[in-house]
């Protein structure tokens, strides 16, 4: 094992140890309540991320998965009193088959064909748990009922959502580092040149998709659980965008980028309240900013940073020429 | 028959919408998410210029009309040009998207989250049933824009450079056309078009700041079906979608009024993906 590749397994230890740990450091009950929000938005941030980040197709309207999911677990356990845990597989197969539904015609648009497809989708889900009231509790809403011991506590449920974070990290980041990270990123930057290789553009575009949905049916199971009552009013169309300006913020192609964009985003405006006045106006901002100067999201800020500050070792030593060969070479070139 | 006529006023909403779409993207490629919430601004500065200060309704509009241009204008300066030199398509999208949710969210923070009542425009009462004026006022509207951007199109030098452009950018560039003026105006002409429909349809959507998106996503499926650079397309596209969800709220309930039209645009785009009176598309390579 080289000296590098210990370094990251060793700074993997570490942050799961800080995840783990999380609940006996908090200040309070209301940070442990974030931290937990922030677990669950990043199950489904991360699924998201393999098709926004990496295959370039800009779903705006993952809230209605995660609706979907929400509502699932809570009809699933709550009236029908499944086994939670059932219940959340359940709910992963079931945003899994809906993602399935969403991008076999959606996926063949082009890009903002599929930006309106994907928000149209939102809405659509967004009406129907309005109008099917016998079904989903129409705007009243529903209650979801919480895990079972261990995890019905607040640090349990911490423990349980960061959990299935890290799981879920671990599993794309397997998928960004093999042939298929690469053939994604390939569909992103050039669907043409793509195809020409044999990347089965269409296939692996709606498998990513396909696992976004179950991702974010599992973070719909969660989200519900940690909300303990659902409207049609939780899942407005502006979280799906607050979800695609985390990754779009942190940087597309890499996990970590959204990762950081999604902690800072989901705790800037619970920690600053100026900015929880401003809303949704301040993820329209941060992501205009971040599209005007760095295209390539805040990650890439500390690339730029960090190559600056550690610049890279310049080779020293003299370079001797040989003179000979060269000489020879001249000589080959006027006899010709 | 009122569903028929209250169809074809919603439907000239989104016609009009799917117009300022058509000037936009003629000159730049471009399909612009901040659209519907350029017809939203008007709708709503409309109601503030004649409820809020009492004016009459023709500064209303006139206010209508200044803030759609330059709405339009900004658009072009901060989401448009930095942007659209880039070769990469999707920035285009993410950065009108970022506009389109500011100018969202500004309005709601400024103007309220509840829709206001937009004010009689001409005074009549309100039983006049079909000839009301709310039905009548945004269909008149939009076939006086499209007449206009017609002749517009066809009569005036500028409208000239836009069909110019709109065939081949690069050429239009080489034969001396200053490209980058031209689509900062298409993007005024545009936020006009917006402003007015936004402004005349007023009493039918009132002054929402959310009324935006809805019509981006409307407007789009009308252009869609009618066929992206068709002007032709976008009435015909326009009326086509404000009738359907007219009968069918009035058949099964208004409660599945985006899953109607999101079922029009699925059958259009798979039985005829250019559109009804779309170009075809050439293939991307």
């Amino acid at each position: 094992m080289t000296s590098s590749s210990l370094r990251s397994l060793a700074g993997t230890l570490v942050a799961i140890a800080a995840v783990a740990t999380l609940p006996w450091w908090v200040a309070d009950q209301y940070q442990l309540h974030l931290a937990a929000l922030i677990a669950v938005y990043w199950v489904l941030i991360c699924g998201l991320n393999l098709v926004v980040g990496f295959s370039g197709q800009l779903s705006i309207g993952h809230v209605g998965l995660l609706a979907i999911g929400a509502y699932g677990f809570a009809i699933l356990a709550g009236r029908y009193e499944w086994s939670p845990y059932l219940s959340l597989l359940a709910c992963g197969a079931i945003g899994g088959l809906c993602g399935f539904l969403l991008g076999l015609p959606s996926l063949r648009l082009p890009g903002f064909y599929f930006a309106m497809a994907t928000m149209a989708f939102a809405l659509i889900v967004a009406e129907l748990t309005l109008a099917l009231g016998d079904f989903t509790g129409g705007g009243v809403g529903l209650a979801v009922p919480p895990f079972p011991e261990p995890f019905a506590s607040p640090e349990g449920f911490y423990l349980l959502a960061a959990g299935a974070a890290i799981l879920i990290t671990w599993l794309t980041r397997n998928v960004a580092q093999s042939q298929w990270g690469r053939g994604l990123i390939a569909i992103r930057d050039n669907p043409v040149a793509a195809e020409s290789v044999g990347v089965p553009v269409f296939r692996m575009k709606l498998l990513v998709f396909v696992v976004s949905g179950m991702s974010a049916g599992l973070a719909g199971a969660l989200f519900g659980s940690l909300q303990s009552y659902i409207t049609p009013d939780t899942f407005v169309f502006e979280l799906g965008l607050f979800f695609f300006v985390c990754i779009i913020i942190g940087g597309r192609g890499s996990i970590y980028g959204p990762l950081f964009g999604t902690i800072v985003l989901t705790a800037l405006p619970e920690m600053v309240a100026p900015l929880a006045k401003l809303g949704n106006l301040f993820y329209g901002l941060a992501l205009l900013a971040v599209v005007l100067l760095v295209p390539e999201g805040i990650g890439r800020v500390f690339e730029v940073l960090s190559a600056r500050l550690r610049p890279r070792k310049l080779e020293h030593g003299a370079v001797e020429p040989d003179a000979r060969r060269l000489a020879e070479l001249l000589r080959e070139e006027r006899s010709r | 028959m009122i569903v028929l006529v209250s169809g074809l006023a919603a439907g000239a909403l989104f016609a009009a919408t799917a117009l300022a779409y058509n000037v936009m993207f003629s000159t730049s490629k471009v399909l612009s998410v901040t659209t519907g919430h350029i017809a939203m601004l008007g709708g709503v500065f409309g109601a503030y210029v004649i409820t809020g200060l009492g004016l009459s309704p023709w500064l209303g509009l006139l206010a209508a009309i200044l803030v759609g241009g330059l709405f339009g204008y900004l658009t072009d300066v901060i989401a448009i040009r930095r942007v659209v030199s880039r070769s990469d398509e999707h920035l285009w999208l993410l950065s009108t998207l970022a506009l389109a949710t500011i100018v969202q969210q500004g309005v709601g923070l400024w103007w309220g989250t509840e829709p206001r009542p937009f004010p009689r425009l001409i005074p009549q009462d309100f039983s006049a049933g079909l000839a009301d004026q709310k039905y009548w006022l945004p269909i008149i509207a939009t076939g006086l824009l499209a007449i206009g951007l017609e002749l517009f199109y066809r009569r005036t030098l500028y409208g000239k450079l836009f069909v110019a452009m709109s065939e081949d950018t690069f050429a239009a560039r080489a034969r001396g056309i200053e490209t980058d003026r031209i689509r900062a105006l298409s993007y005024v002409i545009a936020g006009v078009i917006g402003a007015v429909a936004g402004f005349a349809a007023g009493q039918l959507t009132f002054a929402f700041f959310a009324l935006g998106l809805t019509l981006t996503l409307n407007g789009f499926i009308a252009l869609a079906v009618g066929g992206l650079g068709s002007n032709v397309g976008a009435l015909v596209g326009g009326a086509a979608l404000g009738l359907l969800n007219a009968f069918s709220a009035n058949a099964i309930g208004g409660e599945y009024q985006n899953t109607v039209s999101v079922g029009l645009l699925m059958a259009v785009l798979l039985l005829k993906p250019e559109g009804l009176f779309g170009a075809r598309n050439v293939r991307p390579v």
